[in-house]
């Protein structure tokens, strides 16, 4: 199922494939909403882990255009709930994911990513 | 002057007793002094808290508590017990007027005859409770227990040596320890999803208790397997993601991923975070710093094989697909794999740990060794800067066993990703660092643990 905080954290890991190789690209995905407990000190604990720029872009892709371009200064409730929301509660349940740079394709399934490497494709 | 404390221990696991007092102490954060000489084999301890509160919270948490007394006095007869209880007159005079009480007397590796049962409680009238005596629901239960030594393997008659004790016991009930009760509620037979991999339920909680799992927590299993951690991590309030080379372990065979399903069935499915198949030998993760603990039982080759992306040397070259080929994980593409040497594989997982826990993060995992060879210097040749040794308890199986170890990361520096590099050590390049006795376990288990293994086929 995969959520938008592990699709923040996952590149690219071909052998060679170390520039632009995240975040990777969501394609022909199917998403699905689910409710998640909110704690506040986790997110707050995961916000500097957070490539900022590669999470507002996925929520968009994924339909999701409530996060500001940057992360405000105040993180006041409202904020850490949209935030809770984009990070936790949408999930990707079929589709795939696709590195920019080398154009490799880890698909999902049943909301388990494979993001095994082919033999050629390892160091 | 702290409090003191009896605490009984359930008869299981004697050697993961006092590390898991010690991490649930850490957990919320209170004291906890363990003596120098406290014999941790023995299912008693008297130990000082500052609150009552700190006891309780202990016997709710830790797996092998099953029960805790306020202490008043112990004797190595019971002339020393009753003068010392005399002394502790303050602690339950309280009692005195008009509390319902009840008394009891137990042996620990020996039945007490009924008659000496009466007898025992009868010789502490001298505390003079003037309450009612309710059996059923009493204000106060007294305990007092006769430590006895394990004759098992002798044949005795009943009750033979009765009286004969090595202790004595005596103290008031503050609490049944009430998380006993999860090994049957984790019970893998009655899980909706198990495989030959999966560690029993008393086990999985004794781990989750050793990487302090609490709400607001990541926890990381990079060898999820069938995932028999993730439930008892998730219940104590973590998150939880789950990784395995092999996807159709995490998934079982219907459309709803196995992990899932069993997760549903114990209410923490929203504590998975995410489950993803690959190698940990060739991980994606973006960076480090990203969890409060890792809990694994790493494959040892023995049931699980232990693999690695790869090819085995020696093979003749494969043709390799042309482009890469879009697959799902319980469809037939499957990369080759070797075999993962698991005293390598120990080594990777520290430094893994490093890399991916934040600072005071947690390494919780079992590694297998050979009973005879084991030595200290096993698991501290492990370790690396920045990491230390927290707790190394046995599970006792002969001429194996496995030791769980419980290993903090103290620096607060970052540190890169392991490379993952096999050791060479082949025959005539004898290694010279230490070789500690699970390096090639899976060999020495399918001969038998005999002494002058040949180097085996992996
Ligand atoms: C001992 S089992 C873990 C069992 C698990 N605790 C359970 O409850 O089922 C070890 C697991 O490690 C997986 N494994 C072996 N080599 C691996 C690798 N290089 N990377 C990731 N997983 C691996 C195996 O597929 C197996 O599921
Ligand atoms: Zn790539």
């Amino acid at each position: 199922m995969v959520r938008l905080i592990t699709h923040n954290l996952l590149a690219c890991h071909v052998k060679g494939c170390t520039s632009n190789n995240f975040p990777l690209k969501l394609q022909d995905v199917q998403i699905a909403l689910r409710e998640a407990e909110f704690n506040e000190d986790f997110l707050r604990g995961f916000i500097p882990r957070l490539e900022w720029g590669a999470l507002v872009q996925a929520a968009r892709e994924v339909g999701d255009d409530s996060l500001p371009a940057e992360v405000p200064e105040m993180l006041d409730d409202e904020f850490l709930k949209q935030l809770h929301h984009v990070l936790l509660e949408i999930h990707i349940d079929e589709g795939s994911m696709v590195c920019p740079n080398c154009k490799h394709v880890y698909p999902i399934s049943s909301g388990i990513p494979n993001m095994l490497l082919a033999e050629h494709e390892i160091g | 002057m702290p409090n003191q404390f009896l605490f009984v221990f359930a008869q299981a696991h004697e050697d993961f007793r006092i590390p898991e007092l010690v991490s649930i102490a850490e957990l919320h954060g209170f004291e906890l002094a363990i003596p120098d000489n406290l014999d941790c084999s023995r299912p008693f301890a008297v130990l000082s808290l500052e609150k009552e509160e700190h006891a309780r919270l202990l016997a709710r948490r830790c797996i092998l508590i099953r029960s805790v007394y306020e202490f008043y006095s112990r004797g190595s007869s019971y002339d020393d017990l009753h003068e010392r209880n005399r002394a502790a007159r303050p602690k339950w005079e309280k009692y005195v007027p008009d509390t319902s009480f009840k008394f009891f007397v137990n042996g620990y590796n020996q039945s007490i005859p009924k008659a000496r049962q009466r007898q025992v409680i009868e010789d502490f009238s001298y505390m003079g409770f003037l309450g009612k005596i309710d059996l059923k629901t009493p204000e106060i239960t007294m305990g007092c227990f006769e430590e006895y030594r394990d004759t098992t393997g002798t044949t005795r008659q009943k009750h033979e040596g009765d009286g004969n004790f090595r202790e004595v016991y005596f103290g008031r009930l503050l609490e049944e320890g009430s998380a006993r009760s999860l090994i049957k509620t984790f019970d893998v037979k009655k899980r909706q999803y198990f495989g030959n991999t999966s560690m029993e339920a008393e086990i999985s909680l004794l781990m989750a208790n050793q990487t302090l799992a609490a709400p607001g927590k990541l926890v990381y299993d990079p060898f999820v397997g069938t995932g028999s951690m993730v439930y008892t991590t998730a219940y104590f309030g973590a998150h939880v993601f789950g990784s395995d080379i092999d996807g159709r372990q995490m998934r079982g065979k219907s459309q709803v991923p196995g992990i899932r399903r069993a997760a549903a069935q114990y209410g923490v499915e929203q504590r998975i975070m995410d489950l993803c198949t690959f190698d940990v030998t060739q991980n994606p993760w973006r960076c480090g710093g990203l969890f409060d603990a890792i809990i694994t039982d790493p494959p040892y080759g023995v049931r699980a094989g232990a693999k690695r992306l790869g090819r085995k040397k020696g093979r003749t070259t494969p043709v390799f697909p042309s482009e890469p080929r879009p697959c799902v994980d319980d469809q037939p593409y499957i990369p080759p794999t070797k075999p993962y040497e698991l005293s390598d594989l120990a080594t990777d997982l520290v430094l893994l740990a490093r890399y991916l826990l934040k600072p005071g993060g947690r390494l919780v995992f079992f590694l297998p060794t050979v009973t005879d060879e084991y030595q200290e210097l096993d698991i501290d040749g492990m370790l690396c800067e920045g990491m230390e040794l927290v707790a190394n308890s046995l599970q006792d199986f002969g001429a194996w066993g496995r030791r769980l170890v419980t290993i903090r990361k103290t620096s607060t520096q970052s540190y890169g990703p392991p490379t993952f590099k096999p050791t060479v050590s082949g025959p005539g390049d004898a290694p010279v660092e230490h070789v500690p006795a699970h390096r090639d376990f899976r060999g020495k288990y399918f001969q038998g643990f005999k002494k002058d293994h040949e180097d085996s086929v992996t």
